[in-house]
């Protein structure tokens, strides 16, 4: 906005003849576009603008999803979200240390059953958003080569106080992935640590993924 | 009722311990995890027992307007202690917009029935005591499960003790006790609806809901204190330093998850 109103004045400046007042301040209005970057096609916040506005507006445009049916919702998810998440990532930084001990196939079934989980917390979610409810981009700040960044969200609803929504993601070879996900001050990689290490070292690896598995049953019936 | 709840807590502490998950590494902010375990416990059963039936009767019977005018007249309450506190963390630009929210919201908003500092983009910014000692340097402590409270630490349990007797506008202060306890039980009753919403989440998405509570409520309370003090967010740094048994190094280093900012 504030960019813009620079331009306009740039403009009218011009035409009253204040030609080296209008250079600078057009010079200031092009670094300002300069600095939007975080609007630019393929740059992290773009990607997670496009993503948010797209799972409201199909939350908003589907009652069965509003009204949480599961497999509308995981249908959702698969088709909005998952493009962009590098689940594999999110589930192996969970486990820690406790990756390399598993098997291929036990990795798979945990990311598998973790990703289940893990929408099941949209569940709850999804029935809170009303119309009015947007998402909004804070600035964010990092370096221009950076590989690993966070984008700043919140979430305004029309009652109720706003939500700070933090996403964490990586570049890789197909472009920018979210991988973590902060709420209220809460990352959620952090949040599933303790838990994930207190059921491998209680029933294995394959303890957690059938504690898992178990909970995303009663979920899905 | 302070002797209830004395016998309450002793009740629960005397079937502590047992509840501790076998074989789990000891988090070394909750030495007390034993005696927290029972009191979650504990709170949980007051809670499907008693309290979430009552607010959700309260919910059904109570029409939607009338209840909204009630979470906003203890919310601009607790506006009061906010601002206080925003001011003694230095944030005076937060204290003055939240004591404007309190004048506004109590005269425009007939005593708070109605957010209308909220509606013209004045948004609440809540502060306690707690959050002001952490703000000063005073660290957490052990992780503290209160009953009926719910998570805390022993600084923020110290800290809601202030707010509580700090606070000028305390329901404390009403003489009629019929009238207080009613204020009370009506403040309690609220405070639980404003969670029917999220449902049973946790008990959906938690592998274990007292240790998702307790991270979530130790990462929450940082993170608070680190935006009053308007220190960056620091981020998680999930790189793991012991790979003993390393023999694929390409994965490792991408499972190092380290910022290169």
């Amino acid at each position: 906005m504030v960019c813009l109103d620079k331009q306009v004045i740039a403009l009218s400046t011009f035409r009253r003849g204040f030609g080296w007042l209008a250079a600078s301040l057009l010079a200031l209005a092009m670094a300002c576009a300069g600095a939007a970057h975080a609007q630019a096609p393929g740059s992290p916040e773009a990607l997670v603008k496009k993503v948010t506005d797209d799972v409201l507006n199909a939350i908003k445009s589907d009652p069965a999803v509003q009204s949480g049916n599961p497999r509308r919702l995981l249908q959702l998810v698969d088709e909005k979200i998952l493009p962009y998440v590098n689940f594999e990532k999110t589930t192996r930084l969970a486990a820690g240390r406790y990756w390399r001990q598993a098997t291929p196939e036990q990795q798979q079934a945990l990311v598998k059953e973790f990703r289940t989980t893990l929408v099941r917390t949209y569940s709850g979610a999804v029935s809170a958003v009303k119309q009015q409810t947007a998402v909004e981009l804070l600035p964010s700040r990092y370096p221009a080569d950076a590989t690993d960044v966070v984008v700043r969200t919140v979430i305004k609803q029309p009652s109720g106080d706003p939500v700070p929504v933090d996403y964490r993601m990586e570049k890789d070879g197909q472009g920018w992935k979210i991988y973590d996900v902060n709420v209220l001050g809460v990352w959620l990689i952090e949040n599933y640590r303790n838990q994930f290490s207190q059921q491998i070292s209680q029933g294995g690896i394959d303890g957690l993924i059938k504690s898992l598995a178990e909970r995303n049953r009663q979920f899905e019936n | 009722m302070n002797k209830n709840i004395l016998a309450l807590v002793l009740a629960a502490g005397l079937t502590a311990c047992a509840s501790v998950p076998e074989g789990a590494p000891p988090d070394p902010r909750d030495p007390l995890e034993g005696f927290n375990r029972s009191v979650y416990k504990f709170n949980d059963t007051v809670d499907r027992a008693v309290l979430k039936p009552v607010a959700q009767g309260y919910v059904n019977v109570v029409p939607s307007p009338v209840r909204s005018c009630v979470r906003n007249i203890f919310a601009n309450v607790g506006d009061v202690m906010s601002a206080l506190n925003s001011f003694l963390q230095n944030r005076a630009h937060d204290g003055i917009n939240t004591t404007f929210r309190v004048l506004f919201n109590t005269t425009m908003g007939v005593f708070g029935c109605f957010d209308l500092a909220t509606e013209n983009g004045l948004p609440r910014n809540r502060a306690d005591f707690g959050q002001t000692l952490g703000v000063w340097g005073v660290g957490s402590g052990p992780y503290l499960v209160l009953p009926f409270l719910g998570p805390s630490t022993i600084r923020d349990a110290g800290g809601t003790a202030v707010d509580f007797l700090a606070d000028p506008v305390a329901v404390r202060n009403i003489d009629n006790v019929p009238v207080r306890n009613s204020v009370y039980g009506l403040r309690i009753v609220n405070a639980r609806a404003n969670l029917l919403e999220v449902g049973n989440l946790l008990d959906q998405v938690a592998l274990d809901p007292y240790a998702f509570t307790r991270d979530a409520y130790l990462q929450r309370r940082a993170s608070l204190i680190r935006g009053a003090r308007s220190e960056d967010a620091e981020l998680p740094d999930y790189s793991l330093p012991d790979y003993e048994d390393d023999d694929e190094p390409a994965d490792a280093a991408s499972a190092s998850g380290k910022p290169k900012q």
